[in-house]
Order: C-alpha cells, then structure tokens, then sequence
C-alpha cells in the first residue's frame, strides 16, 4: 500500500504546495498567474516578471479617490506591519491606477511613497490596464465629470495576493478581518 | 456679523431675566454649543494636490433634528459631503445632499462610509496641522471644527 502511494504523495507535494486553508479567499485555480505589461514610477516599461521573487499583492484604484483608496492601501501596510520584521520586505504591493489620464508615474511614484517602501504604483496605457483588469475579472467605471472637471472612477475593492513566481493565491475582501489577512500573508511570506 | 455683535453687546448689558432669555434665544449658537458634539475630527495628508478624506463624529445632544448640508474650509477650494460604497466587490462614491441626526443619536464619518471630500488644497498641509473646517447645517449657525491633519496610515 506504502508502495502505490508514494507517488501520489510525491505529486500532492509536487503541485499542492500550496495546498493551503487560506482565511480569505482563495483564488488558486480560479485566476491565472500574474501578467502585464505597464509604466512604473520612473515612467519605464515593466513586465510582470520584473517583480518575481517576491509574494505580490494587487489593488487597482486610483489617486484622486479620497476614502477607498487610501483605506485599503492602509489596511495592506498595517497588515505589513504586523509581519515579523525579516518578513516586511519580502511583500510588495503593486498599485495599479485606472485612471491614467490624471495617475502619471511622478504621481503615483508620490503617492504610493505615503504608504511605505513595500508600495509600487502602476500606470499606463487604458488598453494595458484594461488587459490587465479583464485578466483578473474585475471592472471600473469613469463617472461624468463636474464643471471642474473632476471625475469620479468606480472600481474593483479586492486585493489579489500572489506567491514569489507571480501565481495567484488569495484573495482580500473588504470583510476579511485584519488576523486573516496578516495570517494568509505571513504564510505566504513563509512559503513561497 | 457686525449686527451680531451689537446683538450680543446688548444681551450682555441686559440685566434683567428677560434680557437673558432674548439672549439665548437671539444666539442658537452658543446654545447649540451644548446641542451639537463633534470629536475625533481628522484628515488624511495625501502628497500633492490629490483630494484628501476628513472624518469625525457628530453628536446631537440637542432636542431637535440637526440637518448637515455642506462643508467649507478656506484651506481648501472645495469640500463636499460625500459616501462610499461597496456592491459586489465594487467600491463607487456618490456625493451628499444633506445628512439628518436625529436627537440623541450621532452621525459617524469614518473611512469606508461618509466622509468630507476636501478637494483643491490651498496650500501644504504638514502631518500634525490643524485645519479648521466649518460645517454646514440648515437652520442653524455653521460651525468651526479643527480637524488634525494624520498621515494616511494612521487611519
């Protein structure tokens, strides 16, 4: 019996590494890995791949969103914080607008610097980002703009976590309480 | 407001029991002083010039409905009453017209819900400042409220 079994739990190990109870929302085989290809702070171009080696979490938003925006990215670097310290720099977040038109790089580069060293902002082309958003089935929506001009943009309020080779693991909602997601992020820090 | 003054000159240089009763009733706000209770009045300071969020608790101790109809603050070029919300993991925000607080109850700003949408900064705002914000009601005096300016992870 030890015999016939052995493979079978060499493969579970193999390819269930990542086998794992996650306390928010696991996303292992509903999203695909991590893939884009976007403008970051400097204003160059970078691909996913640029950022391996390293678990990734993944919000799109944008600037000029006053309350959401700034809550969520709060939430990710209170979380954060709660790592040990050897963990905290094992964990960026990539903050990719949906609003380029107003998001350039020095902006977003300005931005994301309020929320701590773990944050990257994102921006680029509506097309990029729109292959990016379709990728992870979230959408956004630009609201009618004011006299001003101002606008407001709806968007996806969930945080894609994925593991050090860019695939997709787990999913942060707006009720996962902060021991759930500092729990799911340690053992992704830890595992991979 | 000068009209108020003088008002208010003559309530002081009122001795009689009359005198006082026109007093408070000419001045709702120094009545409403004891009828409306804000705390924990703070904003975010984001870089630049991107629109920050304010956030406090308003309390109505008074016996009537307070209405909240808008904000203002001369730091900065607009502010509005505005929500958030969540509907199937899509986060949107609408403005508001006007907020009722019924008589005893409180109205809570806070990040994810209702909140100030200040917008246009004047100038630099620097982690610690004080910024004075009036709010807005109907049929009643508007009033000054600090709020602390945080650092965005401090919320």
């Amino acid at each position: 019996m030890l015999r016939w079994m052995f493979p079978l739990v060499l493969s579970l190990m193999l390819t269930g590494c990542f086998d794992h109870n996650w306390q928010t929302n696991d996303i292992a085989d509903v999203m695909p890995a991590l893939e884009f290809g976007l403008v970051d702070e400097s204003g160059e171009a970078v691909r996913a791949g640029e950022f391996s080696g390293k678990p990734t979490l993944l919000f799109f938003g944008f600037t000029h969103c006053p309350d959401v925006c700034p809550t969520t990215l709060t939430r990710l670097s209170a979380a954060i914080k709660r790592l040990d310290e050897a963990q905290r720099d094992e964990v960026q977040v990539l903050f990719v607008s949906v609003d380029p038109a107003r998001d350039t790089p020095d902006v977003m580069k300005r931005y994301t610097e309020a929320f701590g060293p773990q944050f990257i902002g994102l921006t680029g082309e509506r097309a990029r980002i729109d292959a990016l958003t379709n990728r992870y089935r979230v959408t956004y929506e630009y609201g009618e703009k004011d006299a001003r001009g101002n606008y407001n943009v709806s968007h996806s309020s969930s945080v894609f976590a994925f593991d050090s080779q860019g695939e997709a693991r787990f999913m942060i909602s707006d009720i996962d309480s902060m021991d759930a997601i500092v729990g799911d992020l340690s053992y992704l820090v830890e595992n991979g | 407001m000068s009209k108020r003054k003088q008002e208010l000159k003559r309530c002081i240089s009122a001795v009689s029991l009359r005198g006082l009763a026109a007093c408070l009733l000419a001045f709702p706000l120094a009545a409403s002083a004891d009828g409306l209770d804000v705390t924990d009045a703070r904003m975010r300071v984001l870089p630049g010039d991107t629109p920050a969020a304010g956030y406090f608790r308003l309390g109505n101790t008074s016996d009537n409905t307070v209405v909240l109809v808008g904000a203002r603050s001369d730091a900065f070029g607009r502010v509005e009453l505005h929500r958030s919300m969540n509907k199937d993991g899509m986060a949107s925000m609408a403005p508001v017209s006007r907020l009722e607080v019924a008589p005893g109850e409180e109205l809570t700003f806070a990040p994810q819900g209702y909140h100030l949408m200040l917008m246009a900064p004047v100038g630099t705002l620097s982690v610690g400042d004080e910024v004075g914000i009036t709010l807005e009601f109907e049929q009643r005096e508007p009033l000054v409220v600090d709020f602390e300016a945080v650092p965005p992870t401090a919320m």
